[in-house]
């Protein structure tokens, strides 16, 4: 919790949802993981804060009792603000709003949602190299500098290969989902424009070397078919 | 078996019309033999009685004064020809024997008691010199000499003719009568079976109507006027159920809808509560309502709305993103997903939404039912057909059907889920004119594979 709190010490996050008990609990939940939360029930309430404050994340229900969520979105979008959004809907409504949920949110989640949910998906989007937490990486005990390209396990420090590196980035931008192969094997593709089919597994299983002899608790898992994801054990 | 059997409508009506028929044609057959019999007799009474009034034309008192029976000679040699022509005795009032022929009859009717006017019946067998019965009468007559009594009788063969007679009706004629009998009975009994065959379809149509067709109804059309009302009686009856069972959809669909809030509530708070053993059971329960809530809206939502199912679909792609979306899901669970893709798009018709949906309960299913670190495959296949198979204990045969009902729970279920899971892919692949079904794998474990019709 400790370190979450370090983590999140500078990220300001806005939640907007009307209903009373739900937004509490994200509030609490979100002030534990170290974010600093305004929650707010309306889309005007909304509006009014976003013009003041700059958030780096924003949890958006869309049912609001003054309007629609989405309209919402898509005027932030209109004004040029890129903040990263989450969108919070109901899985029927997912099916009719598809298209409104593709060009304005950057994530979605179904109601009812885990609450480690919510924050594992604010984590990913804070994650983005732009976001609040896209330059300093941390899952587990560990620590990569997307600058400096040093990882940092524990109290010991190392520099990895170019490739493995590049491997660690993805699955750590997107810990706790699965990064396909085929997108690790894009990323690759500008530092090692000879890849084996065989390049990706062996380069993880250097990696998943190096994380285990030096005591990380993050684990690299293999989907087999579709790619890897990083998951902090201790979580 | 027989009590079922007499209840069918039309072979209680076949049986007793037989009855009715036989017994009838027996009746009339009957009748009309009897009646030509009496007849018959009744015309041999009146020659009979004529021939005997004949006969005392011809007595008439001799030179002595005696009655004497002088017979014209065509007539007796009618009376003495054949061995079985008819007999004749006449006997004076006094007693004397005033005729006979032959001469034994003479012998015989002189112990007889006089004749009445009313004619006496008699039956004299053996007669010497006959070979035959006879049947006779004796009668009183009168004549030129005073009443006589007169006895003629005629050889029982000389029936021989009504016989022939009733022989040639019942040949050429009362065998028509049975016939038709059979006939009308086989026209009531194809009249029936015409009149039963549109209820006949009517209750074909009616064993199609479930709880999840419940709004069929039964054609009233070709219907005999007696059914029609029941029929539309039925229809009504459906009416009302199939609102009942819309309200009851819409209840359901509502109380899940309702209860997600406070469900995301309690989901949230108990995370933010200090982590303990019991915190942790209550998350587990928490996260099974949230399932069983989800599946129930899920069901609330096919029977609601026809499912939309005219999209394009990369099967490879849902499959392949379904595997993404639970592997950390499962891995949290202790098990691992693998996907075996087919080397192009499988595209078919259907919705991607349903289609993620019915893979999604597979493979918790299958989750669910395997065995601690061991893999759970998911397989698109070329031929538009997705696999998911485990290492499970496997689905035993005769289950293999009810597997899909809605609330069915196998035997060896885990005490999760509601069996809500695979009837919702059941329900998704039937709307997309594919099928369910399980089989066994080379583990022993089970394979569900959705079959997808070929585009």
């Amino acid at each position: 919790m400790l370190r979450d709190q370090q983590a999140g010490l500078n990220v300001r996050l806005l939640v907007v949802e009307d209903e009373v008990r739900i937004a509490e609990i994200l509030r609490s939940a979100l002030s534990r993981a170290g974010f600093a939360v305004d929650a707010v029930g309306l889309c005007d309430d909304a509006r009014a804060a976003l013009a003041v404050n700059p958030y780096d994340a924003v949890i958006l229900d869309l049912g609001l009792p003054d309007g629609d969520g989405l309209r919402l979105l898509k005027d932030m979008r209109a004004q040029g603000n890129a903040v990263p959004v989450l969108v919070l809907t109901a899985r029927d409504a997912v099916e009719h709003r598809v298209a409104g949920l593709d060009t304005g949110a950057d994530d979605y989640l179904i109601k009812p949602f885990a609450m480690s949910e919510v924050i594992a998906r604010i984590k990913a989007l804070l994650r983005r190299p732009e976001g609040a937490l896209g330059a300093l990486l941390k899952s587990g005990n560990i620590a990569f500098d997307t600058i400096g390209r040093d990882l940092r396990i524990g109290e010991t420090v190392l520099v990895l290969p170019r490739r493995e590196s590049a491997i660690l980035e993805h699955l750590m931008r997107r810990a706790g989902r699965v990064v396909p192969k085929t997108v690790l094997e894009e990323k690759l593709y500008g530092i090692d424009d000879e890849l084996g089919s065989n390049a990706i597994p062996v380069h993880v299983h250097h990696l998943r070397r190096k994380l285990m002899d030096r005591g990380a608790t993050v684990e690299i898992h293999t989907v087999r078919g579709v790619g890897y994801l990083l998951v902090d054990g201790d979580a | 078996m027989t009590a079922p059997r007499l209840r069918s409508l039309q072979l209680r009506l076949a049986v007793q019309l037989a009855a009715l028929f036989i017994i009838g044609s027996a009746a009339i057959v009957g009748v009309l033999v009897w009646r030509a019999y009496d007849t018959a007799g009744t015309l041999a009474d009146r020659e009979l009685s004529l021939r005997a009034a004949d006969l005392a034309k011809y007595v008439a008192p001799a030179s002595d004064g005696t009655p004497r029976l002088a017979l014209p000679a065509a007539l007796r040699d009618a009376y003495g020809a054949a061995p079985d022509a008819d007999i004749f005795a006449v006997r004076a009032s006094d007693g004397r024997l005033i005729a006979a022929l032959p001469e034994a009859f003479g012998s015989v009717v002189e112990r007889w008691p006089a004749t009445t006017d009313d004619p006496s019946y008699f039956h004299l067998p053996g007669l010497a010199g006959k070979t035959q019965d006879y049947y006779g009468l004796g009668i009183s007559v009168d004549s030129a000499v005073g009443p006589l009594s007169i006895w003629v009788a005629r050889a029982a063969g000389a029936t021989a003719l009504v016989h022939s007679l009733l022989e040639e009706f019942v040949l050429d004629i009362a065998w028509v009568i049975p016939l038709f009998m059979l006939l009308a009975l086989g026209v009531a009994i194809l009249a029936i079976r015409s009149t039963l065959r549109p209820i006949r379809e009517v209750s074909e149509i009616a064993a199609s109507i479930g709880p999840g067709a419940t709004s069929i109804r039964l054609p009233q059309a070709n219907l005999p006027s007696e059914i029609v009302p029941l029929v539309s009686a039925v229809n009504r009856a459906l009416g009302r159920l199939e609102q009942g069972f819309a309200v009851q959809r819409q209840f359901t669909a509502n109380a899940a809808h309702e209860l997600r809030t406070p469900l995301a509530i309690i989901t949230g708070a108990l995370e933010n509560l200090e982590p303990n053993p019991e915190v942790g059971k209550l998350k587990v329960d928490v996260a099974r309502m949230n399932r069983l809530v989800e599946q129930l809206l899920s069901v609330a939502r096919l029977d609601a709305i026809a499912l939309d199912v005219s999209g394009t679909v990369d099967l490879n792609d849902v499959a392949h993103q379904a595997v993404a979306n639970l592997a950390p899901w499962a891995l949290a669970q202790g098990r691992t997903l693998a996907f075996a893709g087919a080397d192009r798009p499988v595209v078919v018709s259907g919705n991607a939404y349903a289609i993620d949906d019915a893979i999604r309960n597979l493979i918790e299913n299958a989750v669910a039912h395997a065995p601690p670190r061991t893999e759970v495959t998911i397989s698109a296949r070329a031929d538009g057909s997705v696999d998911v198979s485990d290492h499970g204990p496997g689905v035993p045969r005769e289950d293999r059907e009810r597997i899909f009902e809605r609330f069915w729970r196998g035997r060896a279920a885990p005490a999760h889920g509601a069996g809500l899971g695979l009837a919702i892919v059941a329900e998704i692949m039937k709307a997309h004119g594919g099928n369910a079904k399980v089989d066994t794998g080379p583990t022993g474990g089970a394979v569900f594979t959705l079959v997808f019709p070929v585009r």
